[in-house]
């Protein structure tokens, strides 16, 4: 069953003087129980959408889209309460900037309390206040933090930014929600600490059947267990289908860079040899170019470039380009 | 042959307060030596609170050792904590170049200072030499009227590299500096340096959590825990039989 559908999303930024296009006319389909990535670089309006989807966007920002459902329930029609409702039972989400995104007043007992789902245990108070400190307890210990006594008395300015991510996911799957949105959960981590969050993220995706839509910059990190990867790039979708597919045979010429920045997937590369790149900068959102946006930085781009290409579809893989790559990468 | 830059026997610890009036040490890091090829990168990893930082501040004079020596080129730049005051041939570049530059100076003005405080040059040749520097990083002459906030991710990280090279520097520290990185300025920056590497000669030591980046571009490797090295050796060697168990750890995940 479709579990979130998205049609052509649109996101922008009305200034008093021009309307910028910072996600332009995405889509995005997610099925119970899988895992997608939304790969890009900074500033190609991947938090934008996650944001979008949790509606935790500002006034600013004008959201308009043909269709967002939600298990069948058009997201966009509803009135904030009812949206909020469904969003706060079933959606979850790990925010990018942990030691900001925390209460900076509150323990971090009490913030995690706050999202445990109400429990209707017959028992006098004292009984429940037991059985509440057991449960943050217990789910402070899932994410990996070891001495709870310190880390649930201390306040969020106290602790490290690993830890205070760490807190943050074990908000985040208090409730064991539907679909968990997870904006680069581990750029903080060291690379043990973030193995142990990938295995607690699978393990919950395993046995939960919970589905994650992983937000990040580092392919390497999601393609042994992300079911499906969507490339944005300046706010476009460029390319997006399943992952082993767009790993050996990518078409857009920016994912093929993308691939070809990691030193692990482009074999035969000597030692010291210098990485293929595209040239140039990601343009900002003032200075979008028209059409394919990529276009100044193509090495394959023509004439026909201006325009934006539309998107091709085959096999699940989709892609936007107008000369896409044939060859599959070796 | 002499190496380029010697570290022998290094240590450093603090004092905690482990009560009110007691005092306790903990060591950092202890007994660290390795040497370093003119031309070649050295590679630090290890888990977080192993000392690397710590480690990379030590060798760019932004801390003073307990004990310890290091030499540069055969001198005695660092001894048992009295630090030679030229800064001039070791330089660092910090992980987040945003906040490592004055955000009230334009990028001219930062070099000039660099060149004013370490050099005594005249005023022409500064000019010249911030304008080779920055060619020499990928910017434009026109970048050094510009401020901080007016550049973007990448070219920030060219800034801070123009900021280290400007002084000629033998050895540059790279602290998590790529690891903030999009994967396509990433691989641009690393190409820059690579560039560099080849046509000056110039050694560098990268710290980073990022292995397979290490494997690519580092001759050497040091494995660090809790302060002391488990592992050092070739990087290949390294990658292909590690010894230590926290060496294994760190390669599986």
């Amino acid at each position: 069953m479709q579990l979130l559908d998205i049609r052509n999303l649109t996101i922008e930024l009305r200034t008093s003087d021009t309307v910028i296009r910072a996600v332009d006319r995405v889509s995005l389909s997610l099925k119970e129980g899988e895992v997608h990535a939304l790969v890009g670089e900074s500033g190609s309006g991947k938090s934008l959408i996650a944001k979008a989807i949790v509606g935790v966007l500002n006034e600013r920002w004008h959201i308009t889209a043909d269709r967002m459902h939600w298990r069948g329930v058009d997201l966009m029609r509803l009135s904030s309460q009812q949206r909020r409702k469904i969003v706060g039972q079933d959606i979850a989400m790990i925010y990018q900037d942990p030691s900001r995104c925390l209460d900076p007043t509150a323990k971090i007992f009490d913030q995690i309390a706050e999202t445990l789902p109400a429990v209707h245990s017959s028992g006098f108070f004292l009984k429940r206040n037991r059985e509440r400190k057991d449960r943050v307890k217990a789910l402070i210990h899932k994410v990996g933090i070891k001495d709870h006594e310190k880390v649930l008395t201390s306040y969020p300015h106290e602790l490290s930014e690993g830890v205070c991510q760490k807190v943050m996911i074990a908000m985040a799957i208090a409730r064991t929600p539907k679909l968990l949105i997870a904006d680069e959960p581990t750029t903080a981590l060291e690379s043990t600490t973030r193995a142990q969050v990938f295995r607690l993220l699978k393990s919950l995706n395993q046995l939960k059947n919970m589905s994650i839509l992983m937000i990040s910059h580092e392919l390497e990190e999601i393609v042994d267990w992300s079911h499906g990867i969507h490339v944005l790039y300046c706010g476009q979708m460029v390319e997006a289908g399943p992952t082993q597919r767009i790993f050996s045979h990518p078409r857009h010429p920016y994912t093929q860079a993308l691939l070809k920045s990691l030193p692990d997937y482009e074999h035969g590369l000597a030692h010291k040899e210098p990485f293929y790149a595209l040239k140039g900068t990601i343009p900002t959102l003032q200075h979008l170019p028209i059409g394919c946006r990529l276009g100044p930085r193509c090495p394959q781009a023509q004439k026909a470039c201006v325009v934006t290409p539309p998107s091709t579809k085959q096999h699940g893989h989709s892609y936007a380009c107008h000369f896409p790559l044939i060859k599959a990468m070796k | 042959m002499q190496p380029l830059l010697k570290v022998q026997a290094l240590s450093k610890s603090f004092n905690l307060r482990a009560s009110l009036f007691s005092r306790k040490q903990f060591s950092v890091l202890k007994n660290i030596s390795f040497c370093l090829e003119k031309g070649e990168t050295l590679a630090i990893i290890g888990e977080t609170g192993s000392g690397k930082s710590t480690l990379a501040k030590l060798l760019a004079g932004a801390g003073t050792a307990d004990s310890g020596q290091i030499y540069l080129d055969g001198n005695i730049i660092e001894d048992n904590g009295v630090r030679d005051t030229q800064c001039r041939h070791i330089r660092m570049i910090f992980q987040d170049s945003e906040a490592s530059l004055n955000p009230g100076l334009t990028i001219g003005d930062m070099l000039d200072d660099c060149l004013q405080y370490n050099t005594s040059l005249d005023k022409e040749t500064r000019v010249e030499k911030i304008k080779v520097t920055l060619a020499k990083v990928g910017l434009l002459n026109d970048h050094q009227h510009y401020y901080p906030h007016m550049f973007s991710g990448g070219q920030l990280q060219r800034v801070a590299l123009a900021r280290a090279l400007i002084l000629d520097p033998k050895v540059v520290v790279l602290d998590e500096a790529l690891s903030s990185l999009d994967p396509s300025v990433r691989a641009q920056t690393v190409n820059l340096l690579l560039k560099l590497q080849q046509e000056t000669g110039l050694s560098y030591i990268l710290i980073t959590h990022h292995l397979s980046l290490v494997r690519h571009i580092s001759d050497q490797l040091v494995v660090l825990e809790h302060g002391e090295i488990v592992e050092y050796g070739r990087t290949e060697d390294v990658f292909q039989a590690p010894k230590s168990r926290v060496t294994q750890k760190l390669f599986n995940c």
